[in-house]
């Protein structure tokens, strides 16, 4: 089931100057008495094309960052799903309400208090009176203002008015969140509350689109991210490769501006410069770049996990030994290189990483040739569940040799009921006063074993 | 047109939140507040009245409640065009960020002055007692008319509001024709003041403001039933209005967001 469904939405706009005149109503009459005069004479272009062509498919209940540089199209494109816009082309489905924070505080009133503008903001952003009624205290609550709720809002500091206007703006109950940029709002303890404000939103299985620079949150945060460049689609897929894709293409225009002298900004009509094409990997999986990036220097060829027994196996029990076995071969020597595994659960939660630049594992450099590298876990301690591996070789500045990334799927199976991620080594004491001390240890199997 | 309604009436909480709004915020951080209300038609009328009735004398008698009676309705009006032609190229602010149907905000700009000179009938009905003018049952009559006002009113509205996003001009435009139809109207001077059988004729049925006026003028001040004749055709005119209104609406507001 799709949320949002966007086929080559194209928009144009009007110029508002033509020939440096302001659109009044004597300039139209003069141009179109112009026009009758003269009707072959070439008039100036009047359109500017903000999108030409978006194809973009949002499933329901993801997560999607919208990425790209100033002026490519991304706050039209906010717009025309908002509805605020009418697309000029293409097609445009929606399914499910929408709210949209697209401006914090849309509609308050300077002059009244924080308690009159929630009412006010809140019916702007689709609620009904009952509804915001109904929320006052957990807004009020939210937004930390304490007494100040009831001055005007003019006497606010900009952070407590962000505060209020993100409190409000987020106890609408969307299906579908629209969000432009505002996530960074407050000081640090807001913020946090701020996310923690939007993983529930995540939770409780609501479409979010957002629009946003910060690519770091894009990778954290979302279940796939759309590049829109010069007003098309440019690349749709995984976070992590949408971004690194787009941090290069940044790389490269810098780079040529600083060759030609012409700014990065621009050229190319707004839309960043081709990648080189990518090289491709001569072993190893044959996968999309969705799940395999990098120069391929060097290669991963194989990625095995191994159970205690030593057989290829992606079922592990939480109290049993895991090998994840790499092969690798390296096409050149290489003397700066890092091998890092990281576990994921099934929703993408980040479990656990490490690499061997941060244990400080010798390497033999410079490394050549092929070669074996083997992560020994002698006890997984994961509760039950999905997970998946992640397993990248890479120099020690990030750039990335070879990155295999949701290729290894991992089912961890316990024989106890215990929830949350982690199973640490642990056993059970229970003290009473008339039958003194019991102990019970953990059953044989589940003994403390020694981690890391 | 019915469309366009509905729409206003699904929209409703937001006309009505707004509707408040304008009202709370036009006299807050005044000492006087919602006195003004009653303050400043009164003190309008109070300048008319010492103009027209005592300089240029005029033979009407209680002269400032026959100012008031046509006064009220007219500040009505004009109020609500001149604030409603600038009412959604002011907005910027809310029509690029929230979609919502832009016909709310003249709309609330007409409802909040409706409001207005609804609360300010208590002191027309004062000032007419005190003159010894004591109201009749023809004040019932009251209700269709300010009805069709309303709707004339919007639909004025509705079209100077969607063009005056493109033609900017528009809004200094009509300040001044509001002045012209301010003197144009009997609201100074007694219609009967016109000697021409012909040209009263033609001013009733060329303003429709004319028409209004007149008419409360003759349930208010004259104790008598209006004429349904130009009533009749204002009313015509308010619904055909209107629907060219929602028309020209319809057509232009996908501009609206973008020309803001």
């Amino acid at each position: 089931m799709n949320a949002i469904v966007l086929t080559s939405i194209g928009k144009r706009f009007k110029k508002q100057t033509v020939r440096r005149d302001q659109t009044t109503l004597k300039s139209e009459i003069v141009r179109w008495l112009k026009r009758r005069k003269d009707p072959l004479k070439q008039q100036p272009s009047i359109h500017i094309e903000a999108l030409k062509g978006v194809d973009l498919t949002i499933p329901k209940g993801k997560t999607v960052g919208i990425i790209g540089r100033n002026g490519s199209g991304k706050s039209t494109l906010l717009k025309i799903i908002t509805g605020i816009y009418t697309p000029t082309s293409g097609t445009l489905e929606v399914h499910g309400r929408i709210s949209a924070l697209l401006d914090l505080g849309a509609g308050f009133h300077p002059d009244f208090s924080g308690r009159e503008n929630i009412m006010i903001n809140g019916i702007i952003l689709g609620m009904s009176r009952a509804e915001v009624r109904a929320r006052v205290d957990d807004i009020v609550a939210f937004s930390e203002l304490g007494e100040f709720i009831d001055e005007p809002v003019r006497t606010y500091s900009s952070g407590m008015y962000m505060r209020l206007a993100f409190a409000v703006a987020t106890h609408v109950d969307p299906e579908i969140l629209i969000i432009d940029e505002i996530l960074a709002v407050g000081d640090e303890h807001f913020g946090k509350k701020s996310m923690a404000k939007m993983t529930e939103f995540k939770k409780a299985g609501k479409t979010i689109v957002l629009v946003t620079h910060d690519l770091n949150t894009v990778q954290k945060w979302c279940d796939l991210a759309a590049w829109i460049d010069g007003g098309k689609t440019r690349l749709v897929g995984e976070p992590a490769y949408v971004v690194d894709q787009y941090r290069q293409a940044v790389a490269v225009a810098e780079a040529q501006a600083e060759k030609t002298g012409v700014s990065a900004l621009s050229s190319m009509g707004g839309a960043l410069p081709d990648l080189p094409a990518a090289p491709k990997p001569t072993s190893g999986p044959d996968v999309s770049p969705n799940h395999r990036t990098g120069d391929f220097r060097l290669e991963l060829e194989r990625v095995r996990l191994l159970d205690g027994d030593g057989k290829e196996s992606s079922v592990v029990d939480t109290e049993g030994p895991l090998e994840v076995r790499i092969d690798f071969v390296a096409k050149e020597p290489l003397s700066d290189l890092v091998f890092a595994v990281d576990i994921k659960r099934a929703d993408g939660l980040h479990v656990y990483g490490t690499n061997t630049a941060a244990e400080a594992v010798a390497l033999p450099l410079p490394v050549e040739g092929k070669g074996t590298v083997r992560l020994c876990i002698d006890r997984v301690g994961l509760t039950s569940g999905g997970y998946q591996l992640d397993v990248t070789a890479r120099t020690a500045g990030g750039v990335t040799y070879d990155s295999h990334r949701g290729l290894y799927p991992l089912t961890v199976q316990s024989k106890v009921n215990d929830v949350g991620i982690m199973r640490p080594p642990h056993r059970w004491v229970v003290e009473t006063e008339s039958e003194g001390r019991s102990e019970k240890r953990a059953p044989r199997h589940l003994a403390p074993a020694r981690v890391g | 047109m019915i469309r366009n309604l509905r729409e206003l009436y699904q929209y409703r909480a937001l006309l009505w939140s707004l509707t408040l709004r304008e009202l709370k915020a036009r006299y807050r951080a005044s000492v006087l507040g919602f006195l003004w209300t009653f303050l400043n038609p009164t003190l309008q009328m109070g300048v008319y009245s010492l103009i027209f009735g005592l300089i240029i004398q005029q033979e009407i008698p209680h002269y400032p409640f026959f100012i008031f009676v046509g006064m009220l309705p007219w500040i009505f009006f004009s109020s609500s065009v001149m604030a409603g032609a600038s009412a959604i190229s002011d907005r910027r602010d809310l029509l690029t960020k929230v979609r919502f149907p832009a016909q709310v905000l003249p709309a609330t700009v007409v409802a909040s002055n409706l409001a207005n000179y609804l609360l300010s009938l208590p002191l027309m009905i004062a000032l007419g007692l005190a003159s010894g003018v004591v109201p009749t049952w023809h004040a019932v009559i009251f209700l269709p008319i300010v009805v069709l006002q309303t709707l004339f009113t919007l639909s004025v509205a509705y079209v100077l509001s969607a063009l005056n996003v493109a033609f900017r001009d528009l809004q200094h435009i009509v300040g001044n024709l509001v002045m012209l139809g301010f003197f144009g109207t009997p609201i100074l001077w007694s219609i009967g003041r016109i000697s021409s059988e012909g040209t009263r004729t033609a001013l009733i049925y060329g303003n429709p403001m004319a028409a209004m006026t007149v008419s409360y003028q003759q349930i208010f001040y004259y104790h008598r039933l209006p004429d349904w004749e130009p009533l009749g055709t204002v009313a015509l005119l308010s619904v055909a209005m209107l629907w060219v209104a929602s028309f020209i609406f319809e057509q232009r507001r996908e501009e609206f967001a973008e020309l803001v």
